[in-house]
C-alpha cells in the first residue's frame, strides 16, 4: 500500500475538523429523513415522499461535498510545501505519480467515508419505497464520486501552484464556485437555440455535477423554464469529470516532477528605479502599481490598516481596482441587455442576477479578506510585535477591521450601476433597490465579522477561512436547501422560518425574485443579522483583548 | 557607579502550579550589556516578556528607566526595543515599509520616520536591502532588519533574543561589534544566547539562571568566583625533570586530599585549591627555592561555558535524582 494514503488518512481522521464534518453530514441526513417518516400508520405506497427526501438528500449531498472535500486537496500539497516536508518526500524514492497518487488516494478515502456516513440515511430513504438502488441512490452516489474525483484533482494542482495554504484555499473554492456554477451560465443565455452553438453550450453545461445531480433526482427541469434537454447529461458529465480530472492529474504530476521547490528569491526591483516608458505601461496595466517605492504611512491614518492594504496577498489595491471595475462592467452590463430587450427577463430577474452576482463576489471576497486579520500575525510571529509597540488591541482591531470592510463597500458600491439603471429605466423600483441594499450591506458586515471571528478564534488562516466559509455557506446559501424542498418536503412556514436567518434570502425577497418574493423575509432577517453581527462583535473584541493582554 | 535603567526586584511567575521565576532582582546601568543565560525553561524568556509588557508577573517590580513594566506598560514600550528570537515577518512588504510600519505603530513623525530610517539601517549595516521584500531575506539579513526595527524609536533599553541566533561566524562577529557599538552610543542592552563565548566576550555582567532562580549574576570573574570557589592553578616548567620534584612540593603545601595533576609532554602542574593569594605565593617561593625551572605561575580562568555547565549540571543531577526518588 502506498504509505502516504495511511498517512494522509490518518493525519486527517485526527483532526477534529475532520470529525465533526462526518458528524455533521450524517446527522444532517438523518434529521432529513426523520422529518419525512411516516408516521401514525400512514404509508407511502406511490413513493411520492421517498422521491422529496432523495431530493433535498441530494441537493444537501451536493452541497456537502462541493464545500466541505475542496478544503483537503487544496491544503494537501502546500501544506506539505510550507512545512518542508515536501523536500522530503522529494527526495525519498517514492517517484512523483506515487505521491500524488498517495495524496489522492488520502481524500479519496476520506471522501468515501464522509459518504458512507450518509448511507443510513440513504438506506432509510429507499427504505420509505419509490426509490430505485440501481438508477436512484445508487447512481446519485457514482455522480457524486466523480464529482469527489473531479474536485480533488482540481484541489490538488492548486495546492501544487500555491505558495500559501490560505492562497490554494482561497483559489480552491473560486475554482469550485466556477466550476460548479459558471458551466450554467451560457446554457441558460442560449437555452434552445439549436445547431452548433446549443450542442456546445449543452456539453460545457455537463462540466458542472449539479445537472447530472438534478437529472437522478428528477428534478432536471429545474431553472431550463420548461424545456428539457432530451440529453445524456449524466453520460457527458462522467466523460467531462473523468477528462478534466486527467487532465489535473497531468498537470500536478509534472508539476510534481518539475522541482517545484527550485524557486529564486524576489529579487526586489522598485518601479522607480526603471525606464519612463516601463513606469508608463506598469501605471497602465497596474493603476496602483504595487512595485512602486509607496509613501510612508501618515501619523493621521491608522498605521494597522495602511499595513494591512500594503501586505496582504489577497486583496491589495491592483487586485481590488480591477475587481470592483470588473463588477461596476458586469453589472452595467447585465442592467443594458436587459434593457435593450435582448434578453425576456423581468426587473425581477436582473435584480435576482445582481445579488447573486454581489453576493458570490461577497461570501469569495470577504473571508479572503477577514479570515487571516489577526491569525495570519499570529502565524508569522508578528502579533507578539504588535502588543510590543504602544498601539491598543482597539487601535489594532479598528484598523484590521477597517482594512477589510472598506474594499468591500467599494465592491457592492461597484455593483451598484445596475440598480441605479433599472431605477432610471423605473423610478418605483427605488425603495425595493434600497432595500436590497441595506440586505446587501449587513451581508458584507456579517461575512467581515464571520472571518475576522475566525481569525482570532484559530491559530491558523487557512483553518479559519474554512471555517469562515463554512459558516457563511451555512448561514448564507444552505437555508436555500429548504427552499428547494418547499411545498414538498417542507412547508411554508418551515421554508420562512429557514429562510428568515439568510440574508442572501433577504436580498432576493427584497428584489422580488420570482420564488423568494412570497416570503415574508424582512425585517425579521434584519433583526436576526443585527443579532448576529453584535455577537459576532463582542466575541471578536473579548478575544482579540485575550489574546493582546499580559500572559 | 551609573544609574540602573533595567531594575528587577523579587520578581515571580507562576504559571498554575508551575513556578516559571521565583523572586529574581538585578539591575542593569546604563550603558552595560547584560548576559542572560540558562538551560531551556530556565525563565529567561519569562522575565523579557515582564518586562515588556507581554506577561504580568505575579510578585515583585520591574522597571525601565524608573518606569513601572506592569502598571504604565504603554509607557514602557517606548522605552524599551525588543527583538524577539522569531522575526514577525509580512508578505509583500519591503524593508522600508516594514520599518515605516512600525515607525508609525511608535507615532514617529513622518518626517523624521524617513530619516529615521535611513539611519538605524546603516547602524544594523542593512541600507544595501532596504528595497528587499522582507520574505525574501536571508536569516543573517533579517538578524540586521530585526535589529534596525528594535533602535527604530530610539529606545532607552534593547532586549534581544538571541540576536546571534543562525548567523554565520563573519555576520556573528558583526553583531557583536554592533552590540558593543550600541553599549557605546548609551544604550542599556539585555541579550540572551546560547552561544556562550559571543555572550563572554561582549558582556559586561552575566546572569545564569535555572529553574527560574537566579544561580549566578556579575562580571564574569565574579560568576567564576560565585559558582565555584576553588580555582585551578597551573604551574609551567621549562625542563621536564622538575615536574616530579614540583608535584612533590604542592602535595606537600596543599590540604591533604586535594587532587594534582601532572602532564610530562607538557612540563606542567595543575591543581585546585581554595587557598588564598599569600599561601599561593608561599607555594612559588618554595618551588623557586627547591630550584624548580618554573616559567608561569597563573590561574587558569574560568570560562562561561564552565560556568553554565556547573549550573545546568547541578540542575541536571538535581532532577536525574528527583526522577529517581
Amino acid at each position: 500500500m502506498n504509505p502516504i494514503v495511511r498517512r494522509e488518512l490518518v493525519e486527517l481522521l485526527r483532526t477534529r475538523g475532520a470529525l465533526a464534518a462526518q458528524i455533521a453530514l450524517a446527522a444532517a441526513c438523518i434529521l432529513l429523513v426523520l422529518v419525512r417518516w411516516p408516521t401514525g400508520g400512514v404509508s407511502d405506497l406511490n413513493g411520492a415522499r421517498s422521491m422529496q427526501v432523495l431530493r433535498v438528500f441530494g441537493y444537501g449531498l451536493l452541497a456537502g461535498i462541493l464545500f466541505l472535500v475542496p478544503a483537503y486537496p487544496a491544503s494537501a500539497i502546500v501544506r506539505e510545501r510550507v512545512r518542508g516536508t515536501l523536500a522530503l518526500l522529494l527526495n525519498s524514492p517514492m517517484s512523483a505519480t506515487s505521491i500524488y497518487l498517495g495524496k489522492l488516494g488520502g481524500i479519496l478515502g476520506f471522501a468515501a467515508l464522509l459518504l458512507t456516513m450518509t448511507l443510513p440515511a440513504a438506506g432509510a430513504c429507499y427504505a420509505l419505497g419509490g426509490v430505485p438502488v440501481s438508477g436512484g441512490i445508487g447512481l446519485l452516489y457514482a455522480i457524486l464520486g466523480l464529482a469527489v474525483l473531479q474536485l480533488a484533482t482540481l484541489g490538488l494542482l492548486v495546492s501544487s501552484r500555491a505558495d500559501s495554504v490560505d492562497t490554494s484555499l482561497r483559489l480552491t473554492y473560486s475554482l469550485v464556485l466556477a466550476v460548479a456554477v459558471l458551466p450554467l451560465v451560457p446554457y441558460a443565455l442560449f437555452e434552445g437555440k439549436a445547431g452548433g452553438l446549443g450542442e456546445l453550450v449543452s456539453w460545457i453545461r455537463c462540466l458542472s455535477p449539479i445537472p447530472a445531480v438534478l437529472e437522478v433526482i428528477g428534478q432536471s427541469g429545474r431553472g431550463a423554464h420548461g424545456m428539457d434537454a432530451g440529453t445524456d447529461v449524466i453520460g457527458r458529465y462522467a466523460i467531462l469529470a473523468l477528462g478534466t480530472s486527467w487532465v489535473c492529474a497531468m498537470a500536478t504530476i509534472a508539476r510534481l516532477s518539475s522541482a517545484p521547490l527550485d524557486r529564486s528569491r524576489p529579487a526586489g526591483v522598485m518601479t522607480d528605479d526603471l525606464s519612463i516608458g516601463t513606469r508608463a505601461a506598469r501605471r497602465m496595466f497596474f493603476l496602483v502599481d504595487p512595485n512602486r517605492r509607496s509613501r510612508n504611512i501618515s501619523l493621521i491614518v491608522n498605521p494597522v490598516m495602511a499595513k494591512e492594504f500594503r501586505t496582504r496577498r489577497f486583496g491589495r489595491s491592483h487586485w481590488t481596482l480591477r475587481l470592483i471595475a470588473l463588477s461596476a462592467l458586469l453589472s452595467l452590463a447585465l442592467s443594458c441587455i436587459a434593457a435593450a430587450g435582448a434578453l425576456e427577463w423581468g426587473h425581477e430577474e436582473i435584480a435576482g442576477g445582481l445579488v447573486i452576482l454581489q453576493t458570490i463576489l461577497l461570501l469569495l471576497f470577504a473571508p479572503s479578506l477577514s479570515a487571516g486579520l489577526i491569525s495570519s500575525e499570529r502565524e508569522g510571529g508578528s502579533w507578539q510585535l504588535l502588543r510590543t509597540t504602544p498601539l491598543s488591541a482597539g487601535t489594532i482591531l479598528r484598523g484590521k477591521l477597517a482594512s477589510a470592510i472598506f474594499p468591500l463597500l467599494l465592491l457592492l458600491c461597484a455593483t451598484m450601476p445596475g440598480y441605479l439603471v433599472m431605477i432610471a429605466i423605473d423610478p418605483q423600483l427605488s425603495p425595493q433597490a434600497q432595500r436590497v441594499a441595506v440586505c446587501l450591506v449587513v451581508m458584507a458586515l456579517f461575512a467581515v465579522l464571520v472571518g475576522a471571528a475566525a481569525s482570532s478564534l484559530f491559530r491558523s488562516t487557512a483553518s479559519a477561512t474554512v471555517a469562515a466559509y463554512l459558516v457563511l455557506v451555512g448561514i448564507c446559501v444552505a437555508p436555500l436547501l429548504a427552499w428547494l424542498g418547499r411545498d414538498a418536503p417542507f412547508g411554508r412556514g418551515t421554508v420562512e422560518s429557514v429562510l428568515s436567518i439568510s440574508p442572501l434570502a433577504a436580498a432576493l425577497h427584497a428584489s422580488q425574485t420570482r420564488g423568494f418574493a412570497e416570503y415574508e423575509l424582512l425585517p425579521v432577517n434584519w433583526w436576526v443579522m443585527g443579532a448576529m453581527c453584535l455577537g459576532l462583535i463582542v466575541l471578536l473584541v473579548v478575544r482579540t483583548r485575550r489574546l493582546y493582554r499580559p500572559e | 557607579m551609573g544609574t540602573a535603567v533595567v531594575e528587577i526586584n523579587g520578581l515571580s511567575k507562576k504559571y498554575g502550579s508551575f513556578l516559571a521565576l521565583d523572586e529574581l532582582t538585578l539591575s542593569v546601568e546604563r550603558g552595560q550589556i547584560l548576559g542572560f543565560i540558562g538551560p531551556n525553561g530556565a525563565g529567561k524568556t519569562t522575565t523579557i516578556k515582564i518586562l515588556v509588557g507581554l506577561a504580568r508577573p505575579t510578585a515583585g517590580t520591574a522597571t525601565v528607566a524608573g518606569i513601572d513594566c506592569v502598571s504604565q506598560a504603554r509607557r514602557v514600550k517606548r522605552l524599551i526595543g525588543y527583538m524577539p528570537d522569531t522575526f514577525g515577518s509580512y508578505d509583500n512588504m519591503r524593508v522600508r515599509e516594514y520599518l515605516d510600519f512600525f515607525g508609525a505603530a511608535f507615532r514617529i513623525p513622518r518626517k523624521e520616520r524617513v530619516r529615521r530610517i535611513d539611519e538605524v539601517l546603516e547602524v544594523a549595516g542593512a541600507s544595501t536591502f532596504k528595497d528587499l521584500f522582507v520574505e525574501g531575506l536571508s536569516h543573517g539579513m533579517r538578524q540586521r532588519v530585526a535589529i534596525a526595527r528594535t533602535l527604530l524609536h530610539d529606545p532607552v533599553a534593547l532586549i534581544m533574543d538571541e540576536p546571534a541566533n543562525g548567523l554565520d561566524p563573519p555576520a556573528r562577529i558583526e553583531m557583536r561589534r554592533l552590540l558593543v557599538d550600541l553599549a557605546d552610543r548609551g544604550k542599556t542592552l539585555i541579550v540572551t544566547s546560547h552561544i556562550l563565548p559571543e555572550l563572554a566576550r561582549v558582556c559586561h555582567r552575566i546572569a545564569i539562571l535555572a529553574k527560574g532562580k537566579l544561580r549566578a549574576y556579575g562580571t564574569m570573574e565574579e560568576i567564576a568566583r560565585q559558582l565555584n570557589p576553588q580555582r585551578t592553578m597551573e604551574v609551567l616548567l621549562a625542563r621536564r625533570e622538575d615536574v616530579a620534584r614540583a608535584v612533590e612540593i604542592v602535595q606537600r603545601k596543599l590540604e591533604p586530599g586535594t587532587d594534582v595533576t601532572a602532564s610530562t609532554t607538557e612540563a606542567a602542574v595543575r591543581f585546585r585549591t581554595a587557598l588564598a593569594e599569600e599561601e599561593l605565593s608561599r607555594i612559588l617561593a618554595e618551588l623557586v627555592a627547591a630550584g624548580a625551572s618554573v616559567t608561569q605561575f597563573r590561574e587558569v580562568q574560568t570560562d562561561l561555558e564552565a560556568a553554565f555547565m556547573t549550573v545546568a549540571g547541578g540542575e541536571s543531577s538535581t532532577a536525574t535524582s528527583e526522577a529517581n526518588g
